[in-house]
């Protein structure tokens, strides 16, 4: 009786999920076209999963080798049972391989269900809560059913009965495997999953084979000359439709949830739940059937959505509130988690500049930045002519006065900062040290459009980059040179869509290079137990994790790493435009990098981010480490010998030629 | 950003200045050798240009001409090319850290003194003599004009040459320049007189003969002041005609202006404004020379705060804030405003030692600072953690000296216990802001008492120290500054008694601290002449008594400074205190309700008696020694400061003992009151000298 019923339910199981697969393209398909190369696409899913995917799934051992288990068995054990099962071709191997393959499947399922039996906080419960035993289903109902095809037991093992209770068996694994795979459910992600990978829209950021890390963290430009296209992102179907596909292959496994530093907080942000809102915004509906964790503070059940209808209401609720988008401090942990590799930090920022382009809508103080930098060309509002003012001492050399220096020295909106003022002065210090010939824009130069980008001011971002790549474009250099990761990333990666491509260092690759070639006679002095904390412009948007770490080990340092360091560091809170928006949460995201900092005994952080120094700088505590940029402590173990000002300071310029 | 209007650089002549704050000129009184800038000197400035002040203008007073003596206050000598190589090390010091450095030129004429040295012949425009120096002089001829006129060019030369960045002409405090401006003491009836244009001629013929010196690329300033507040002087309108004649020659590149004259005591207190004036009192007429001039203007006089100094620069009432004793109670100033630790700023309290100490002729030093000006001798403003064992220290005493001991004992990482037997720490200071205007004093208590909280010192207030406490605590070093008292038993005929009711005295802390009610008719005696008897005398008087202070010496408060003892005159006066000298008090005898002074002439042995219901004793301070000797015998240096040691700035050997023998004791130093009456700064000085190698 099993082998008439087996083939009917495999091939409708099978004819069901085509069905739901056209469903499920017509939903993605709501979103705005984004063109992808189709086949080679697709040619690059089993690299892009076996490399990409698992390196990211590889961090937790025991996950993976389920995963591996579970899924290789049941992407085996469901070919050879179309064939067996299905066709009926049940001689020689196949069968055996059959049973093989479901029992490593059932093996695997075993600790998914072990997983689930005490889940952590992040795992999303609901549906997912039975995946294990519809695996479990599917892989013993198989091996069951495929005993008697390779003889091990009569035929008719059973009789009808067992026969009927088998095929129930088996038609349910294969609802939740197969048709489950397209209608929805949990094993969704493997139909999204794999076509994501296929069609993501940032292919650069998978490796090739020729080698490379693979990278692509800069913010895709909007074309603001097009008319017909949507200032960001208003509602579900104004996402191209692979970000819509993006969404849909998320495991809700909540990696994301668990390193997301706002949500740690206690601010509105939960990356998975913002994902799953994306779908049900896709989809049509209320969020009520999320079964994981919800914003802190903002119960499931409340907000609802459709592709066409706005994601943020302009009063009262809809699929997400604005303070969950400008609660992002944009400092990707969440992506760099993310299994299925989906984009949460793109998605928020389009979000983000629907709400402040064409709503004005940027909370807090973003308007007011907004507005500074419009005006002024910097965020604090400061005289644009005083750029240089700190500096009014060193003389520094103005690269427009000499037309070409090996390094530009981009110092970036730290100039109107007194605490940053000293890490630029050790900066100097240390060039001046190292024979360096450098030269700066003075007020030449303006923000690099960075936070008005995050803020969702594309408009000002772009006006200030294409103003910054036209002062740039009239002078020679070999390299940029700068101490701040957010100049840094925006300069390297952002500004090459505008027409700007240039060599840039952050300031401790640069003097990680100078150690290196002996330019610097460092005089290592006890600095006491010391921790260094990656900022996230640096580490996970650049990937220079080592540099600084070099660094500190030339100045004799001996390093105590955080719980959180490298690309698993927690953000200071101050990326992202998330200080100037300021969404209140139950405790302050540097607080809690202080505490890491303080697991570690350190008596000092050693940073290379004016932003993360302000931030880190900001927390009161007692017996609070002490907080100092790397070239500060570079610029120390010179010595007092070497000063910030020019070694012969004969030729005296004018306020006018310095300040301009 | 805060303080941006500090921190906005400032272009004067062909020179950017990096902040609007300045060191403005005055004497230091400690440039010899025989005039020329030592080490002490350049290391004095070079703290200042480390922690990030703007612009110095440094050697208040330099003369250009032999005749214009420089030996009195120990100037820089600008009237020999010997100073130029000097200059050369002054100038790479301070521009090492980004600093400027210009000097002050001038000659004094007749506003020094003859009698000594090369016992000059002194020079002024009519002979008219000085009154504070009591300087009598000669009047100029025209030949000696020309001649210093030149003078002042090759001053300027040497200036130029030694690479400092300008020159200050003095034309203020009335000096030559401005002598003979003044009609008060310029009676010519020659070119050099009477039209101004004449009284301006000699500063003219100066400007020209030192800018044709030093050529268009050299900043060369004008320091006046804003009026000379004599009825027979140079009003604020005078001046500012005299500012604007000289701005419109385009061959002066700023102005400083200092607010009064200085040629009485009186007037003199002005320049200097002591703690009993309010903040900036002058600026209205910097402010009103700016309103003429073209070029910036510079004003100094009481600018101490960070946020005030802003708010006079945001106000643009002036270009650029001298902070000068603000520098020199804490020359890293401006780097605390730039750390954001403007709360750990030592701010100026106005006390005026420093000035006071200078009209003596002795060298610049601040009474909460005792680093300042010592810093080539190795004292520290900031104070290194020790690298050896850290040590647990008892401070007993917290009035000055036990405060620095605690300080910079907790600065060298030390667990430190500060016990203070009274409800609040700082000593006598606390006693000294009670008086009339001087409550700013308090101010050194209050830079303390955040410095105690910030280093976590254990700060036992309401708590007498006594041997068994101590030994509790198992010290390693032990501190004693436990001043002394009031010392009325000298004299038992003056009645006192440790019973209040029953003594005929009481003393000058009694009243100011509270203790003893003010009486209606009361006389003071003060033998001492400082402070506490003119503070009480005020005090009381300000309270409704009627009061007479009587002194055995030359005149009550004769012992107070130069520019501080006017301020206390002024209101003394005002409020009928009578001032009585070269009378002791022989003995009191209570007759019915009343007390009645017997006081005897100095000179006659003539008696008189005065019937008062209150007689204050000020007669210092009887030291305070039973917790050290009931210490001594157990200390393993029985007590023992080495003074070789202590003036040559090296650690006590007794500290080196500690890691030897850990049995042998605590190391028992005592400094301050307890030891001999002296004054604030020397019980800092010793705290710090002593302390900084724990």
């Amino acid at each position: 009786m099993l082998d008439i019923l087996l083939p009917i339910l495999i091939f409708s199981a099978l004819a069901l999920a085509a069905i739901g697969a056209v469903r499920r393209i017509r939903l993605w398909r709501q979103g705005r076209p984004s063109p992808v190369p189709v086949l080679r696409g697709l040619a690059a899913v089993p690299r892009r999963y076996l490399v990409d995917l698992h390196h990211v799934v590889a961090r937790d051992k025991v996950m993976s080798n389920t995963h591996v288990a579970t899924a290789g068995g049941f992407v085996a054990a469901m070919a050879l049972a179309i064939v067996v099962h299905g066709l009926g071709l049940a001689e020689g191997v196949l069968g055996w391989l059959l049973l093989a393959a479901s029992a490593t499947m059932f093996a695997g399922s075993l600790f998914v269900a072990r997983r689930r039996r005490d889940p952590p906080a992040r795992l999303s419960k609901g549906p997912w809560m039975r995946l294990p035993k519809s695996l479990m289903a599917f892989s013993l109902g198989i091996f069951a059913v495929t005993l008697p095809a390779v003889g091990v037991l009569p035929a008719d093992a059973g009789g009808w009965l067992v026969a009927v209770l088998l095929a129930a068996v088996v038609a349910w694994g294969l609802a939740e495997l197969v048709f489950g795979m397209t209608w929805g459910g949990p094993m969704k992600h493997a139909f999204a999953g794999a076509l994501h990978l296929a069609f993501h829209r940032r292919p650069t950021r998978f490796s090739v084979k020729r080698g490379g890390e693979g990278r692509s963290t800069g913010l895709k430009a909007l074309d603001l000359d097009d008319a017909d296209a949507p200032l960001g992102v208003e509602k579900p179907a104004d996402f191209t439709w692979n970000q819509l596909l993006g969404f849909d292959a998320c495991v809700q496994c909540g990696r994301c949830e668990a390193v997301c530093p706002a949500f740690a907080a206690g601010q509105p942000l939960n990356p998975k739940k913002l994902v799953q809102d994306m779908v049900v915004g896709m989809v049509g509906g209320s969020d009520a059937r999320y079964a994981g964790s919800p914003y802190p503070g903002k119960p499931v059940g409340e907000h609802a959505g459709d592709p066409h209808g706005p994601i943020v209401a302009r009063e009262g609720t809809a699929l997400v509130d604005a303070e969950t988008l400008w609660s992002c401090t944009t400092c990707r942990a969440c992506v760099e988690e993310c299994p299925m590799m989906i984009e949460h930090v793109d998605a928020i920022v389009d979000m983000r500049r629907f709400l402040t382009l064409e709503r004005g809508e940027t909370p807090n103080k973003g308007a007011e930045v907004l507005d500074n930098l419009i005006a002024t060309d910097n965020p604090g509002g400061f005289d644009p002519g005083s750029r240089l003012h700190w500096a009014a001492d060193l003389d520094l050399p103005l690269i427009a006065d000499r037309g070409e220096a090996e390094v530009l020295l981009w110092l970036g909106d730290g100039v109107f900062d007194m605490r940053n003022q000293r890490t630029l002065r050790s900066l100097v210090k240390v060039l001046r040290a190292a024979r360096v010939d450098f030269a700066v824009l003075g007020n030449e130069e303006r923000d690099s459009g960075d936070v008005a980008r995050r803020l969702g001011d594309e408009a000002t971002f772009q006006r200030l980059a294409r103003r910054n790549i036209a002062t740039l474009s009239q002078y020679r250099f070999d390299r940029i040179v700068t101490c701040d990761p957010h100049s840094f990333h925006v300069l390297k990666n952002e500004y090459g869509a505008l027409g700007g491509d240039y060599e840039v260092f952050h300031h401790s690759t640069y003097l990680h290079t100078l150690i290196e070639a002996g330019a610097l006679s460092i005089t290592p002095t006890a600095l006491g137990r010391v921790t260094y904390h990656d900022p996230c412009y640096l580490g996970r948007y650049n990937g220079e994790y080592a540099a600084p770490r070099a660094v500190l080990e030339a100045l004799g340092v001996e390093l105590v790493e955080m719980a959180r360091s490298g690309y698993r560091s927690r953000c200071c809170g101050g990326g992202g435009g998330a200080p100037i928006t300021d969404v209140p949460g139950k405790q302050r995201i540097p607080d809690m990098r202080m505490n890491d900092v303080r697991e570690t005994g350190a008596e000092l952080v050693a940073v290379g981010c004016p932003q993360c120094t302000a931030m880190l700088e900001g927390v009161v505590a007692e017996d609070r480490a002490e907080i100092k940029d790397i070239a500060e402590l570079v610029a120390a173990a010179l010595g007092d010998d070497a000063t910030p000002a020019p070694a012969a300071s004969d030729t005296r310029r004018t306020t006018e030629e310095v300040m301009g | 950003m805060a303080f941006d209007a500090l921190f906005k650089p400032i272009e004067i002549g062909n020179l950017t200045i990096r902040n609007r704050v300045v060191s403005t000129a005055h004497a230091e009184v400690h440039a010899t050798d025989g005039g020329m800038t030592t080490d002490r000197y350049v290391k004095y400035y070079e703290e200042k240009a480390k922690g990030g002040c703007g612009l110095c203008i440094c050697g208040g007073s330099s003369p250009v001409s032999i005749d214009s003596p420089q030996a009195w206050w120990s100037s820089v000598n600008v009237s020999t090319d010997r100073i130029i190589p000097h200059f050369q090390n002054l100038a790479d010091a301070v521009h090492k850290h980004g600093g400027k450095i210009m000097i002050q030129i001038t000659h004094m004429g007749r506003r020094s003194r003859w009698d000594g040295f090369d016992w000059p012949t002194l020079l002024s425009p009519s002979g008219i003599r000085e009154p504070v120096h009591r300087s009598t002089c000669k009047t100029i001829e025209e030949e000696e004009i020309w001649r210093v006129i030149d003078d002042f060019a090759q001053g300027a030369r040497r200036v130029k040459e030694g690479g400092l960045d300008g020159i200050e002409l003095s034309a203020v405090h009335q000096h030559l320049i401005d002598q003979f401006w003044s009609p008060r003491v310029n009676k010519r009836e020659d070119q050099w007189g009477g039209s101004f244009e004449n009284r301006m001629r000699f500063g003219m013929e100066v400007i020209k003969a030192v800018r044709a010196e030093v050529g268009d690329d050299f900043v060369v300033g004008l320091r006046i002041c804003g009026d000379e507040f004599h009825p027979d002087g140079l009003t604020h309108d005078d001046m500012k005609q005299i500012a604007a004649y000289y701005d419109a020659t385009g061959m002066i590149d700023f102005f400083g202006v200092v607010g009064s004259g200085c040629d009485t005591h009186n007037t003199l207190a002005n320049v200097i404004p002591n703690m009993s004036y309010p903040p900036e009192p002058f600026l209205h007429l910097a402010a009103g020379i700016k309103d003429v001039v073209s070029v910036p203007v510079i004003h100094a006089q009481n600018i101490k705060d960070p946020n005030q100094a802003s708010r006079i620069l945001e106000g643009g009432y002036v270009d650029l804030v001298g902070m000068t004793r603000a520098h020199i109670a804490d020359p890293h100033l401006i780097a605390k405003i730039k750390m954001g630790q403007t709360d750990q700023i030592r701010q100026c309290v106005g006390a005026n030692y420093c000035i006071d100490r200078q009209y003596q002729g002795l060298d610049v030093l601040c009474i909460q600072n005792a680093a300042t000006s010592r810093e080539y001798l190795g004292l520290p403003h900031e104070i290194a953690p020790s690298d050896g064992p850290k040590r647990k220290v008892v401070v007993v005493g917290g009035g000055p000296g036990g405060m620095e001991a605690a300080r910079v004992a907790a600065e060298r990482g030390h667990d430190v216990t500060l016990f203070e037997a009274s409800e609040q720490i700082g000593g006598q200071i606390t006693l000294a802001a009670k008086a009339p205007q001087r409550d700013q004093i308090a101010g050194i208590t209050r830079w303390y008492q955040l410095e105690l909280a910030r280093l976590k010192v254990d700060l036992r207030v309401g708590t007498r120290a006594d041997e068994a406490t101590i030994a509790d605590l198992r010290p390693d070093i032990v501190v004693l500054a436990t001043g002394g008292q009031p010392f009325l038993s000298q004299v038992p005929e003056w009645g006192y008694s440790e019973d209040r009711g029953q003594s005929l005295v009481v003393s000058t802390w009694d009243i100011l601290g509270g203790a003893v009610e003010p009486g209606k008719n009361v006389l003071i005696y003060d033998t001492i002449c400082e402070f506490a008897g003119v503070s009480a005398a005020d005090y009381l008087a300000d309270k409704g008594a009627k009061v007479e202070i009587v002194t055995d010496d030359i005149k009550p408060g004769a012992a107070v400074g130069g520019t501080t003892f006017p301020t206390y005159y002024r209101s003394l006066y005002e409020k009928e205190v009578i001032m009585t000298s070269d009378l002791a008090l022989h003995k009191v005898y209570r007759e019915g309700d009343a007390l009645v002074a017997v006081l005897e002439n100095e000179y006659t042995g003539a008696q008189e008696e005065r019937v008062v219901d209150q007689v204050v004793v000020e007669n210092g301070v009887r030291p305070d020694e039973a917790l050290y000797y009931a210490l001594k015998e157990r200390s393993r240096n029985k007590g023992q400061v080495d003074i070789e040691a202590l003036y040559a700035i090296q650690p006590q050997p007794a500290l080196a003992t500690l890691d030897d023998d850990p049995d042998a004791g605590f190391v028992l130093f005592r400094l301050g009151d307890c030891t001999a009456p002296r004054n604030t700064h020397a019980a800092i000085y010793d705290a710090l000298r002593i302390c900084k190698d724990f």
